[in-house]
């Protein structure tokens, strides 16, 4: 039941840079002054920086250290939230989760808003037939069920890190897809582009040097919303038995096995799962909602 | 509209809770199943909830002993044991006169008919048949005189269901007449399978595709209904043909109050209530509020329940929880596929991977203590299970792991390829991968886990994808043939042989053993095979898992065993005793 | 307008062709060959064949995609693998335990958050409006596992306030397994809605005519309620529509914890023991009804608001 799209609502807008400071210097100026922002921005930071370190073995290196004499061990003074199963550091185990968190995250919803930006681009520019067969596409794969779709592309595919990002990135890209493609139907009768053309501009010229500059606040913003989307995606799959490979640490298996494992009173692998996921999820919320307001020019009078 | 809706809801919401009260019969078992239901069509019956349910229904020529140990065959629907001629090919059972079928609308004026040799004849070529689909028809192939030839016969269109069969013959209608082509001496095992019940004819004609929502037997019980995804509900059989229950145990029964009830006709109870419960939370509260009667103890709740001395804390025993402990005649391991290249034909790395395994701790975590170790690929109380036996490479050993892994090739795992291990996808069975990586990451030996669901896991063994699998086999009958058949070349991989060992002297003795009857000869050919399994390792046998059953207080005669298909027609339950008990839970 | 709705009404062909075809390339040509997993593990040869005869496998794909859409027309999907059903009878017998469970949930929890999302908007950039964010947002980060297995465990078992699983198929006796779980979903689905509607009613909130309406002097209060809401009708209405289709298919988890036999339960063991048709069925029909409601979405959208015309 948490399928209430939170991805159509970023509002239409009319793009114009203010005279003499561009569009996106004047967003980051008044993004500088947003406290909460910066807050976000700065722990979002830290959890590339905690996963960075963690790839490159500089932290929490025990996290697949095993002793099986300190199984379930309660939260405590060696280890701050608790052992699993195997006598593993929950705290290390959640996070290197941050590592396919954010891989997911990013490539799941990078390929989204390049799916959805260059088709909407096409799209919107051309109009005509073209237009009618992308629009017809995206209508299509958008009445099948996410989940479904999902769990059939990994029926077929197999289970996996990149078979994860490329399910959710290819069926996540429609949202942004029609918001890009209207913003591009505005833009395509304008003057500037008008005179693109005069000079001798060619459509792909038009599309990407042109118009794309205009639009591609949306594509941040996109971004960041199918990023937590796609956070989120990957806890449901791994549940699901369609995640990640086992052995690779993920929230999502570590919320899997809470399913068992809460009979037994052990509630510390699954605290730290959800802690560790609920500052990436509320950090890039806020952020983004920060985002929105600075790139955004119609709410600049408030 | 949504708000006078919404009183309307509330209001019937809470009626409705003030009035719960059961409709269900106090004298009742209901018993959670871990598996969905699926076909209740006998000779569909592959899948764990439908061997579960279905024996209540259908009925089978012979049955185990309720009390006996090891399970030993008597007559069910037969009249008496079979009489066999000289050579031990010739077959012939009286079947008991004056069974009738269940009540259906298939019979004329709806009412049961009575059962007749031909109706066993029937259901058996059912198995046979392609078209029914059937995965029981290993139980009869190759056995039976002219059956294969009818087989392929009907396959041809060149058959039917009237052409008979030299093998099955019915001199009158109580009369069966089983003539093998070869020596068969698990025949009276396979027919106490749900398998070979008999099927009307008649109902299986009517319902047609539908047939396994209409099973229509001579069980004690009657089929009602099935929710599916919830419930299937059965009814004490009006018509039941009276099978009684035994008079006699072994030593101990009697103390155990097992005998209390000798010589009563069955069944006791009135209905039986078969709930489809995949999750273990739900399936265990219930347990604990008494909404269920028996069931197993999920290894995550065991700890809060039984104590380290593996009896039940006191708080359960003061509730009136009973535990019962039993050996199940199965083994748990990790299949080799040896058609690979690399682990199929280097027997010393496999003999390194098995030193490499250390397995006290999957006892203690996955099993909480209820399992031991597995030395071979018998069952324990099986012919040819033998205590003292031991597989060396079972002694945990690193420094013999690593010295193995150095001969076969790869020191310190250098050179190898990562091996790929399969298992069906679950919280469980994922944290079973995940310690076999570690273990053999120990040694240096990397280890890619393949997580599938179970159809599809099934599917890569069936087409030798898989490198190594994680699987487990749960004994058809008390013979360790069963286990053998495993590992006999011809049945590789479409066959049960998953890993595809291939040894002509294991296949020769497998051969040779199948025309042995039961004795001392046929233990010793099944130790050469252990043998033979033990130098050519194509498993790493892990543990054989011990049965702990949870129960009510107020359920009377359980002697749980997982190869015995009927144990629910012996339960009886006492009334007084819920009443009393049901107060403190 | 009635030009508007047949075009949309004809517009469903090309979507329908799209669905099918998806769902054919998905399972019928990348899927590969289902008939083995289909028999069995230890079925023979030529059961393997007649499965194969019997799904149509050995026909052309041209002749197979014909079947896939025979069978959406006469809902007939054949067998489930694992359960051996009637797919259309497991689906038709679902649909009641699932809209029983979710409907009244999604009634009441449209109840609860439109006029508290309607307060936090209102009430923007306060302390009120930033901690209800971090509320609603800690409750849509914690698994919908935490939910079920804590609404069952507590209310249910600790405290007996309602049974364990279970489910009666009588309309009186329904409600007592269905209460727990209409419970757990709206308490699942409060943070999202709290979050979406407070994201529509904020959009509307600096549209042109409120700053008029402001302008001429009218209370925050009266705005938000006279004009605000109003205007947020159109896609709550469209989120509404919207949502009808996953109402009919139901939850996944909490079906399959309290034993309700609903659709969501299916879905779940569908997915567990990779039962291809149901899942294929499932995939087809939800499609299809989203597409039957999209439509409807649509009209009523073009009949609240006149000036649009969706092409």
């Amino acid at each position: 039941m948490s399928t209430v799209a939170t991805q159509n609502f970023v509002p239409v807008a009319e793009l114009k840079a203010a005279k003499g400071r561009s569009l996106w210097q004047d967003a980051f100026r008044r993004l500088r002054h947003e406290k909460v922002a910066m807050i976000s921005l700065a722990i979002i930071i830290a959890y590339l920086v905690m996963a960075a370190l963690c790839a490159a073995g500089l932290l929490f290196t025990n996290y697949n250290v095993t002793d099986h004499g300190a199984a379930y061990l309660p939260p405590g003074a060696g280890h701050w939230m608790g052992t699993d199963i195997f006598g593993r550091d929950v705290m290390a185990r959640a996070a290197h989760g941050t590592i396919t968190s954010l891989i997911v995250g990013f490539f799941g919803a990078a390929l989204a808003v390049v799916i959805g930006t260059v088709m909407g681009a096409i799209s919107g520019y051309f109009g005509g037939v073209i237009d009618e067969l992308i629009v017809w596409f995206y209508t299509t794969v958008d009445t099948i069920p996410y989940i479904l779709l999902v769990v059939a592309f990994s029926f077929v595919v197999g289970p996996g890190l990149s078979t994860l990002c490329l399910a959710i990135g290819l069926t996540s890209w429609i949202g942004h897809c029609r918001i890009v493609r209207s913003e591009f139907m505005k833009h395509r009768d304008r003057e500037y582009v008008h005179g693109a053309t005069a000079l001798g501009a060619g459509h792909a010229r038009r599309i990407f040097v042109h118009i794309l500059p205009n639009v591609f606040h949306l594509v941040l913003i996109n971004f960041s919303l199918g990023f937590v989307t796609a956070v989120k995606s990957e806890v449901i799959l791994s549940y699901l038995g369609l995640g990640v490979a086992a052995g690779t640490p993920s929230w999502g298996m570590m919320i899997s096995d809470a399913k068992l494992e809460l009979a037994r009173e052990v509630w510390w692998g699954l605290a730290a799962a959800t802690f560790f996921m609920f500052f990436l999820v509320l950090a890039f919320t806020l952020f983004n909602d920060a985002l929105r307001d600075a790139l955004d020019p119609k709410l600049k009078s408030r | 509209m949504l708000t006078r809706f919404l009183v309307i809801f509330s209001a019937s919401l809470f009626l409705s809770y003030c009035t719960r009260g059961s409709k269900v019969s106090e004298n009742s078992i209901q018993f959670p199943m871990k598996m969905n239901l699926s076909s209740l069509d006998p000779a569909q019956a592959s899948n764990e909830a439908t061997n579960e349910v279905g024996p209540n229904i259908n009925e089978t020529l012979l049955q185990y002993n309720y009390l006996k140990r090891p399970l030993t065959v008597e007559p069910l629907l037969a009249a008496t044991m079979p009489t066999v001629s000289k050579d031990g090919l010739v077959h012939t059972f009286k079947i008991k006169p004056g069974v009738r079928f269940h009540d259906d609308a298939a019979f004329k004026d709806g009412k049961g008919r009575e059962l007749v040799a031909a109706d066993f004849i029937y259901a058996w070529k059912r198995l046979a048949d392609p078209k029914s689909k059937s995965e029981g028809w290993w139980i009869f192939d190759g056995k039976i005189k002219g059956f294969n030839e009818w087989r392929d016969k009907l396959t041809k269109g060149e058959a039917t269901y009237e052409t008979a069969i030299e093998g099955l013959q019915t001199p009158d209608d109580h009369t069966i007449v089983i003539t093998l082509s070869k020596p068969y001496y698990q025949l009276y095992y396979v027919l106490t399978m749900i398998y070979s019940s008999p099927v009307p004819k008649e109902a299986v004609d009517k319902y047609g595709a539908e047939f396994l929502n209409h099973p229509v037997g001579t069980g004690p019980f009657v089929f009602v209904n099935w929710i599916r995804g919830n419930k299937v509900v059965l009814k004490r059989n009006p018509t039941y043909h009276g099978s009684l229950y035994p008079s006699a145990g072994e030593p101990g029964d009697q103390e155990a109050g097992l005998l209390a009830d000798a010589g009563k006709p069955l069944p006791f109870v009135d209905e039986l209530i078969f709930h489809e419960v995949p999750e273990d939370q739900p399936r265990w509260l219930n347990m604990m509020r008494g909404n269920f009667d028996i069931s197993e103890i999920p290894k995550d709740s065991f700890d809060g329940a039984v104590g380290p001395d593996k009896e039940l804390k006191a708080d359960m025993k003061a509730k009136g929880f009973e535990l019962k402990k039993y050996k199940v005649q199965e083994v748990v391991y990790m299949g080799i596929n040896m058609d690979d290249p690399v682990l199929g034909k280097n027997r010393n790395l496999r003999t390194a991977l098995c030193y490499a395994y250390d397995q006290k701790t999957p006892i203690e975590r996955f099993y909480n203590g209820r399992a031991i170790v597995a030395h071979s690929m018998i069952g324990p109380d099986m012919d040819g299970y033998d205590e003292s036996f031991k597989l060396p490479c079972k002694e945990y050993s690193l420094e013999k792991a690593k010295e193995y892994l150095k001969k076969a090739g790869f020191p310190d795992g250098k050179g190898l390829e990562p091996i790929e291990y399969s298992f069906p996808t679950s919280a469980t069975g994922r944290q079973f991968g995940e310690y076999v990586q570690e273990q053999f990451g120990k040694i240096g030996v990397k280890t890619v886990l393949t997580g599938n669901s179970w159809p599809q896991f099934q599917d890569r063994l069936r087409n030798k994808k898989a490198q190594m699998f994680g699987i487990a086999w749960g004994a058809d009958y008390p013979d360790a043939e069963n286990m053998m058949q495993l590992l006999y070349g011809p049945n590789v991989s479409p066959g049960p042989n998953s890993a595809n060992f291939k040894n002509k002297e294991f296949d020769k003795l497998y051969e040779e053993a199948s025309k042995m009857p039961p004795g001392e000869a046929r233990t010793v050919a099944y130790k050469k095979m252990r043998d033979i399994f033990a130098a050519e390792l194509p498993w790493i046998p892990t543990v054989h898992r011990l049965g702990f059953q949870l129960s009510h207080g107020w359920v009377e005669n359980l002697k749980p065993n997982k190869t015995l298909p009927n144990p629910f027609k012996y339960m009886k339950v006492n009334l007084e005793k819920k009443k009393a008990l049901k107060a403190k839970l | 307008m009635l030009k508007f709705i047949l075009r949309r009404l004809l517009y469903m062909i090309p979507i329908f062709f799209g669905i099918t075809l998806v769902t054919f390339v998905l399972f019928n040509v990348a899927g590969g060959d289902p008939a083995a997993q289909a028999a069995g593990r230890y079925a023979t040869p030529d059961q393997i064949t007649v499965m194969r005869a019997e799904m149509g496998l050995n026909k052309p794909l041209l002749n197979q995609y014909f079947d896939l859409v025979t069978q959406l027309f006469t809902f007939d999907f054949g067998r489930s693998w694992s359960s051996k059903q009637q797919i259309s009878h497991l689906i038709t017998a679902g649909i009641g335990p699932s809209l029983t469970v979710t409907f009244p949930g999604f009634v009441i929890s449209l109840l609860i958050t439109i006029p508290l999302s309607l307060l936090v908007a209102h009430k923007r950039g306060t302390f009120f409006d930033k901690a209800t964010l971090v509320i609603c947002l800690a409750l849509t980060a914690i698994s919908s596992v935490v939910y079920v297995l804590a609404g069952q465990y507590f209310f249910a078992f600790r405290w007996g306030m309602f049974p364990i699983s279970g489910w009666d198929p009588s309309w009186d006796g329904r409600w007592q397994y269905a209460a727990l779980p209409i419970i757990i979903m709206v308490s699942l689905s409060l943070g999202s809605y709290i979050l979406f509607f407070r994201t529509v009613f904020l959009d509307e909130m600096y549209q042109d005519y409120v700053r008029t309406a402001r302008s001429k002097g009218l209370g925050n209060a009266k705005i938000l309620l006279k004009h605000v809401l109003r205007n947020a009708l159109v896609p709550i209405i469209t989120l509404v529509v919207l949502q009808v289709p996953f109402l009919i298919t139901g939850s996944l988890l909490t079906e399959s914890f309290f034993g309700i036999p609903g659709l969501g339960g299916l879905i779940y063991q569908a997915i567990q023991e990779a039962d291809f048709p149901v899942i294929k069925a499932m995939t087809i029909i939800s499609a299809v009804l989203y597409m039957v409601f999209q439509l409807i979405s649509d009209i009523l959208y073009a009949l609240v608001d006149p000036k649009i015309r969706l092409g």
